[in-house]
């Protein structure tokens, strides 16, 4: 894992016991983690009583690092041995780093999920609704008495947040052949996820 | 439910009595491929001079059989309810017969290309599938 030198310097002054004590560090590095993670998070997050006393420019600047290494580490899905053995590098004495491993392990999760969904992606379906109708005339055309479906999908697009609707219609046949390659398409993926 | 052919529509028809029925039979055709594909005014002209009249005549003519034929197609009309709707023309009863095989005989075409004049949501065609697995992106690795 490639990191700047400014993170590295961060997490140097985050080493030291003199810049940061046990709950200054530990506060640092439950912000770090909530900053990335709580969507409801704000710049408040740094503004506890407990570190009130440490100069804001250092407070920022570890706050940066710590976040920066962090999304680092998930993006690359760093175990435990290699945190250890940047956390050492940057002279994190036991106690820190087996506090940033526990952090870090419970947070891993909700990490990878926060990254996996950045990105592009095309819309998924979230909910079908269809509607039978019988279609009795037109003004071009009496006595038709046949049915059809009309099939809403409902789509949801995690990128710009819009629900657009595809809708179309059926007759008996199209829909026996589109429920039917889903049919299919399922079954493949049974298949797939038992390989 | 017999057909309510008006004055204008009739005359057109008179023209029909007034040519073979090999050339009534060829106007039925031309009529339907018109429906099909569209109209094309040439053929008028060649038809015209051949028969010696005008033609508009036989432009009339044609149209007034496509007319009849839609309208008939499209009420579904039953065999009894065409003939005696065309009863009122005065027509001989080979040309009766001819009017009603060409009813019968593409009744089931025309109703498919009115049907596509209807308003339309936009309809399956087919569905395509491709089951993808997702390695990696530029924000997560592995």
């Amino acid at each position: 894992m490639e990191l700047s030198e400014y993170v590295q310097k961060g997490f140097q002054m985050l080493a030291d016991p003199g810049s940061f004590d046990s709950n200054a560090f530990t506060l640092l590095l439950r912000a770090a983690f909530q900053s990335l993670l709580d969507a409801q998070a704000d710049e408040a997050v740094l503004d506890h009583p407990d570190l009130k006393h440490i100069d804001p420019v250092v407070l920022k600047h570890c706050h940066t690092a710590a976040a920066t290494y962090i999304l680092e580490a998930g993006k690359q899905r760093a175990d435990k041995s290699t945190l250890s053995t940047y956390l050492e590098d940057c002279k994190f004495d036991r106690e820190r780093i087996e506090l940033f491993c526990t952090e870090y392990q419970n947070n891993k999760n909700s990490l990878e999920s926060l990254l996996g969904s950045i990105g592009r992606s095309l819309p998924h379906i979230t909910d079908v609704s269809w509607r039978l109708e019988y279609q009795i005339k037109t003004n071009q055309l009496h006595k038709m008495y046949r049915p059809a479906y009309l099939v809403t999908l409902n789509v949801e697009n995690t990128d710009s947040r819009s629900h657009p609707e595809i809708s179309f219609s059926c007759n008996m046949e199209q829909l026996q052949d589109l429920v039917g390659k889903l049919k299919d398409a399922s079954k493949s993926v049974e298949r797939a996820t038992q390989l | 439910m017999l057909l309510d052919l008006s004055e204008e529509h009739k005359e057109h028809l008179a023209f029909l009595p007034r040519v073979d029925s090999t050339v009534v039979a060829e106007f039925g055709r031309i009529a339907v491929e018109f429906l099909r594909r569209g109209s094309n005014p040439k053929i008028y002209e060649g038809a015209a001079r051949k028969l010696n009249v005008s033609s508009d005549t036989v432009q009339h003519g044609v149209e007034g059989l496509t007319y009849l034929l839609t309208e008939s197609s499209k009420l579904m009309i039953s065999e009894l309810d065409f003939q005696d709707s065309v009863f009122v023309l005065g027509f001989s009863e080979e040309l009766n017969k001819l009017l009603l095989q060409l009813y019968l005989d593409n009744r089931k075409e025309i109703r498919t290309i009115l049907s596509e004049l209807a308003p339309d949501l936009p309809s399956y065609h087919s569905l395509e599938w491709r089951l993808d697995v997702q390695l990696a992106s530029r924000s997560l690795r592995q």
